[in-house]
């Protein structure tokens, strides 16, 4: 059991670190980290389902660590208290398919703020995708049945917005990209 | 020992015309009225007979700070002047305006809560304060020379630290859209000309004494860090304007514009300002960039560093370097503003060569900042610049200016967006030059009056803002709904008013605001989506209410209202909670009188309704609600014509707003008819001397 | 550590700053160190004369980059309201506000200058914990200035200092404060090890380090005009030789 209290510590502390560098973990990862530390025992977590129990543990025990899954139901384990679920799912999404990325940031921008989202800011850190990448991206969105939710509009400097018909009505989009992009820094 | 901290204790009065000084018990007169407004009404009820003129010798002028000022309490560096209003349209009527930098803690270390100047010099004069020590002294040679000649020349008598609160020419030449400016760019608008009007160019003040904190001070630390760990960036924007590892929540209309990545990048070396993580007490400063975030990415290069207020680690204020404005305009590298005063060149253009966020653009701030700051020129909110470029291209300027006039100024210049263009035309204003120059210096109402352009063009425009009584509006509807216009039915000039839409404009995700709008006042319903509004409802009545006595209370205790109040937090650990007695909490500590948040707000609720009646008595009506109390038309229009609580516009309708103000009215304790205060209404909060007043005019409802 | 351990040690750290190489030949003199005064005799010493007050070094001092500060004063208002329970920039032992419009070098340079007025530096004073010798404390005519125990920190004792100002003379950078209504001078005490100015800096523009004698590297302000007694003089000339 004591030996089991140490692996569950030296977890925590690696899934913690590894936030504070921006960046998210995969449990195969966890078990590299653990390896390289010298953790004794490490071999009996080889067995997946071991790690697993162990990882829910640890999770369960610190209300920080969480993880998020990819589109195959792997885990990714981060800490909020500096990487937060919205900024880990950027980078999840980044990573596996920046088309979906777009969609899925605009969707929930959509839904919560509720507000349309500029095409320019997915070339902003953390998105950082080049202009032809975006717009390669919109091009296969109009074309791709998935995403027919996802509209654009352009405000009246030409500035295009994205926002998704499933949470925002397209008048309501068109006034809060409006508002957003010209309004505020008109109504200071 | 003083039975109170806080207050300096003594309220500064001088009589130009007499060159007399004396001063009075702060606590004994004042303290019902907390400070800053609050003194400011309380001097103009009790002293200034209705009729009077902003520019009459017999009109005061009230420079006022609270019992914050000073402290270590954050955002308390705000200094509001109190008079009869040279703008206010048809007729003056009370208004305050608000200026920043170094002036409030100075003169509450020179031993003082508040200056009341009165009467008129017969030559040019300035006011020196040195600790508790006031002279009237000879500015014949500071006489038409510029804000920041004033201030230096002021610094060679006085030592290198005063607070210098001068007028420029704008003000000596009483054009009523004049300002007061201390520390060189902190400016107050609209008081310029009063203060010109007296013949006095400049107070300059330099305290080297201190202000008791009352309570106990491992007390007062505790709260002090309370209120740090609860601010956000400028404006009390509490999410960042684009995603940080360290933040669920993001809005690109945020103040909060630090990121990794991100420099002020005229440091010598830059400073990267990093993602700013809310617990890190030591990277405040760093949070806010309104030079970045109203000029767009191009001015983090240009940044020096951000600048403000004593004791506000808010520093909305940035200090720019523009190398190239020297050799391109002759005017210094340096320039630092905040919000419109960042902006002032750029409003009065339409284009830029290199459009609307490009170089030429910055120049014309730079340029703008350099002129309007130290001639003295008020912008009421944009208000000038938005007439100044309607006039021109719809042609009315061309037929209203004489000819001769009208040619001599290089229009291709001004279309083209050539920020030379602004060396013509500012000077002019300040020197009332010209025909077309004089009439802008009036403000909005006595513009259209003298060149005989109905009000209604403007209260029918959207796209100009303006509201009523010669000012536009300041967060309304487009910001808050119902709760926004009712705000703006309230004052004599801008609402100047942040308490509701440094809510709205938060950043958190609308539910989060109905979380915490429940908790304030009452119900999730007080709060909307912009552009998607609800009927009217009573909640929002209520948070109408208490956004204006915040407003008050701040404008007295010396909390800065364009930070405050801090009812959202950046904290994710307290569910983005705020405080809502932070303002109790600090007065209690530091002056000793022990008040709980709703005993505060009753005295912000005192100082609130002299305002109405001074307002109701300078105007010799009761019948605010259809004489005072108007809404422009624009309100109730929408440009594709969409039926109003549809989702996609700010349109209100008329029905509803009716509503409203019946809705606010009672929640006032108010005559809903005439939108008067009651007689019992003045009693329930010891006016009622001043409702005997009103009674005695007729003025009671 | 014995005592006369310990006094071999200040000795040698406090030599490091001065060429003088005949220490421990030396008459008499005060060790101020850990506030504790160690009277060290040697042969021949005159009961009439006066103390050398040799101080130990500080532990910290603090240091400040220009660049980063924004001219809010939290500092100064931190330093007086958390440790004196009052806002008093004055009485501030780091001192922003005489140098915020116009830079150190004063008002004349105007827009060529520095502050915010001139090309936005606020270049921050802080006291540097000087090392052997202490102009502030050598010029004290009470012994007043002290060591304090946790950090070294020279420190006003407020029941010896009689409020004569000799110190703020003394001291080339303007270091020390005045409390008016306590009538007593004050200096920067490092707050026992947790300086109240660094916490409070919005900008991260003061840091709390390890000592380093910083007194040949900031220019002063003034040229210390205060007098060391001559009996406190003539115990320096037994040290450093004529």
């Amino acid at each position: 059991m004591e030996r089991q209290a140490e692996i569950c510590a030296n977890i925590v502390k690696i899934i913690r670190d590894r936030s504070e560098t921006g960046q998210l973990l995969r449990a195969d990862e966890i078990l590299v980290e653990l390896k390289s530390r010298g953790i004794p025992e490490t071999q009996d977590l080889d067995r997946k389902t071991n790690l697993e129990t162990l990882l829910e543990q640890v999770l369960a025990e610190n209300p920080d660590l969480r993880a998020i899954y990819d589109r195959n139901g792997s885990a990714y384990y981060h800490s909020l208290e500096s990487l937060s679920e919205t900024y880990g799912r950027i980078l999840l999404w980044k990573s596996e398919d920046p088309l979906w990325m777009i969609a899925e940031v605009v969707r929930k921008n959509s839904q919560l703020y509720p507000r349309p989202v500029s095409v320019d800011s997915f070339q902003e850190p953390p998105f950082g995708l080049t202009g032809e990448e975006v717009v390669e991206c919109l091009d296969r969105m109009a074309h791709d049945k998935e995403y027919q939710d996802i509209a654009r509009t352009d405000t009246s400097v030409g500035t295009q917005f994205l926002y998704s018909t499933d949470h925002l009505e397209p008048d309501h989009a068109i006034a809060l990209a409006e508002w957003f992009d010209v309004g505020q820094v008109d109504n200071p | 020992m003083a039975k109170y901290g806080g207050w300096a204790g003594k309220v500064l009065r001088v009589d130009l015309s007499e060159r007399k000084i004396s001063t009075e018990d702060t606590i004994e007169k004042y303290k019902d009225y907390l400070g800053g407004t609050g003194i400011g009404y309380k001097v103009i009820w009790d002293e200034l007979l209705p009729g009077t003129k902003p520019f009459d010798p017999d009109n005061k002028i009230v420079f006022g700070v609270g019992p914050l000022a000073g402290t270590g309490a954050p955002c308390n560096g705000r200094t509001a002047i109190t008079t009869l209003w040279p703008t206010c349209w048809p007729r003056p009527l009370v208004a305050s305006g608000h200026m920043g930098g170094h002036f409030a803690a100075e003169l509450k270390y020179a031993g003082y809560d508040a200056i009341i100047i009165e009467g008129k010099a017969d030559r040019p004069v300035w006011l020196s304060i040195m600790d508790g020590k006031a002279e009237i002294k000879d500015a014949r040679q500071l006489w038409g020379q510029g804000i920041r000649r004033t201030t230096v020349e002021i610094c060679q008598e006085m030592g290198p630290e005063p607070s210098v609160a001068a007028i420029g020419q704008a003000g000596e030449n009483l054009v009523p859209m004049s300002v007061v400016i201390n520390s060189y760019s902190h400016s107050a608008g609209g008081v310029g000309g009063v203060l010109g009007s007296k013949n006095l160019k400049a107070i300059g003040v330099r305290g080297t004494g201190s202000v008791r904190i009352a309570g106990n001070k491992e007390e007062w630390e505790k709260v002090i860090k309370l209120h740090l760990s609860l601010l956000g960036a400028n404006n009390q924007h509490v999410v960042p304007n684009s995603p940080q590892p360290w933040s669920e929540h993001y809005n690109p209309g945020s103040r909060w514009v630090a990121s990794t990545g991100r420099k002020w990048g005229a440091a010598a070396p830059s400073i990267e300002t990093g993602p700013c993580e809310p617990h890190n007490l030591n990277k405040i400063a760093y949070r806010t960039n309104n030079a970045a975030f109203f000029l767009g990415e191009k001015a983090w290069k240009y940044t020096v560093r951000g600048n403000g207020c004593t004791a506000c680690p808010i520093r909305c204020h940035t200090m720019l370097k523009v190398p190239g404005v020297s050799t391109k305009y002759g005017i210094p590298e340096i320039g630092q503003n905040t919000c419109v005063g960042l902006l002032f060149g750029r409003g009065f253009f339409k284009t830029f060569p290199d459009g609307p966020k490009g170089e030429t653009a910055i120049e014309a701030c730079m340029v703008g900042m350099h002129l309007a700051d130290d001639l003295g020129i008020w912008d009421n909110y944009g208000q000038v610049q938005r007439d100044f470029q309607m006039l021109y291209y719809n042609g009315t300027m061309g037929r209203k200016v004489p000819e001769k006039e009208f040619k001599a100024y290089s229009w291709d210049k001004y279309e083209q967006g050539d920020p030379t263009f602004l060396f013509e035309l500012l000077p002019r204003i300040a020197n009332k030059e010209g025909e077309l120059a004089t009439a802008l210096g009036l403000g909005t109402g006595y513009l259209l009056e003298r060149w005989g352009i109905p009000e209604q063009e403007w209260l029918e425009n959207h796209d100009l803002l303006y509201w009523k009584l010669g000012h536009p509006k300041h967060h309304s509807n487009e910001d808050a709904g119902q709760c926004g216009v009712i705000i703006n039915t309230q004052y004599n000039r801008d609402a100047q008013c942040h308490s509701h839409s440094n809510f709205t404009r938060n950043g958190l995700p609308i539910e989060v605001q109905k979380r915490l709008a429940a908790d304030i006042w009452g119900s999730p319903d007080a709060v909307d989506s912009v552009a998607a509004f609800a009927p009217m409802n009573k909640y929002k009545a209520k948070m109408a209410k208490w956004s204006l006595l915040r407003k008050e209370l701040h404008d007295s205790l010396s909390l800065c209202n364009w930070m405050g109040p801090w009812v959202a937090s950046p904290l994710r650990e307290r569910d983005y909670r705020g405080e809502d007695s932070i303002e109790s909490l600090l007065y209690s500590l530091a002056t000793g009188d022990k008040k709980s948040s709703q005993e505060l707000d009753r005295v912000a609720e005192r100082i609130f309704l002299l305002h109405r009646a001074l307002t109701i008595r300078d105007m010799g009506t009761k019948d605010m609600r259809t004489k005072h109390d108007t809404i422009p038309h624009w309100v109730f229009a929408d440009p594709k014509d969409k039926a109003a609580f549809t989702k996609g516009t700010i349109r209100m309708d008329k029905e509803d707003i009716q509503l409203a103000m019946d809705m606010y009215y009672e929640e006032m304790g108010w005559d809903k008819q005439t939108g008067s205060p009651t007689r019992d209404a003045y009693q329930r909060l010891g006016l009622g001397t001043v409702a005997e007043e009103l009674s005695k005019r007729g003025l009671l409802p | 550590m014995s005592s006369e351990d310990r006094k071999h040690e200040v000795l040698e750290s406090v030599s490091s700053f001065m060429n003088s190489s005949h220490f421990l030949s030396r008459r008499e003199f005060l060790l101020v160190t850990g506030g504790i005064i160690l009277a060290v005799s040697s042969p021949g010493a005159s009961a009439k004369e006066a103390p050398l007050i040799i101080m130990d070094n500080a532990t910290g001092v603090l240091i400040a980059d220009s660049t980063r500060c924004v001219g809010c004063r939290r500092c100064e208002l931190a330093c007086t309201e958390f440790n004196d329970g009052k806002a008093s920039p004055t009485l501030a032992r780091i001192k922003i506000a005489r140098n915020l419009n116009f830079g150190p070098k004063g008002l004349h340079r105007g827009q060529r200058g520095q502050g915010n007025w001139g090309d936005g530096l606020i270049v921050q004073d802080l006291c540097k914990q000087c090392p052997h010798p202490v102009p502030c404390a050598n010029a004290c005519p009470n012994d007043a200035i002290v060591v304090s125990p946790s950090t070294n920190a020279r420190v006003v004792d407020p029941d010896k200092c009689t409020g004569c100002k000799m110190c703020q003379r003394a001291c080339p950078w303007e270091m020390m404060s005045f409390d008016s209504d306590t009538d007593k001078a004050t200096k920067c005490f490092l707050c026992d090890g947790n300086p109240k100015c660094v916490e409070a800096c919005p900008s991260g523009a003061i840091s709390y380090v390890s000592w380093r004698d910083l007194t040949n590297h900031v220019p002063p302000r003034i040229v210390p005009t205060a007098v060391v007694s001559p009996e406190k003089a003539q115990t320096c000339i037994d040290c450093h030789g004529k």
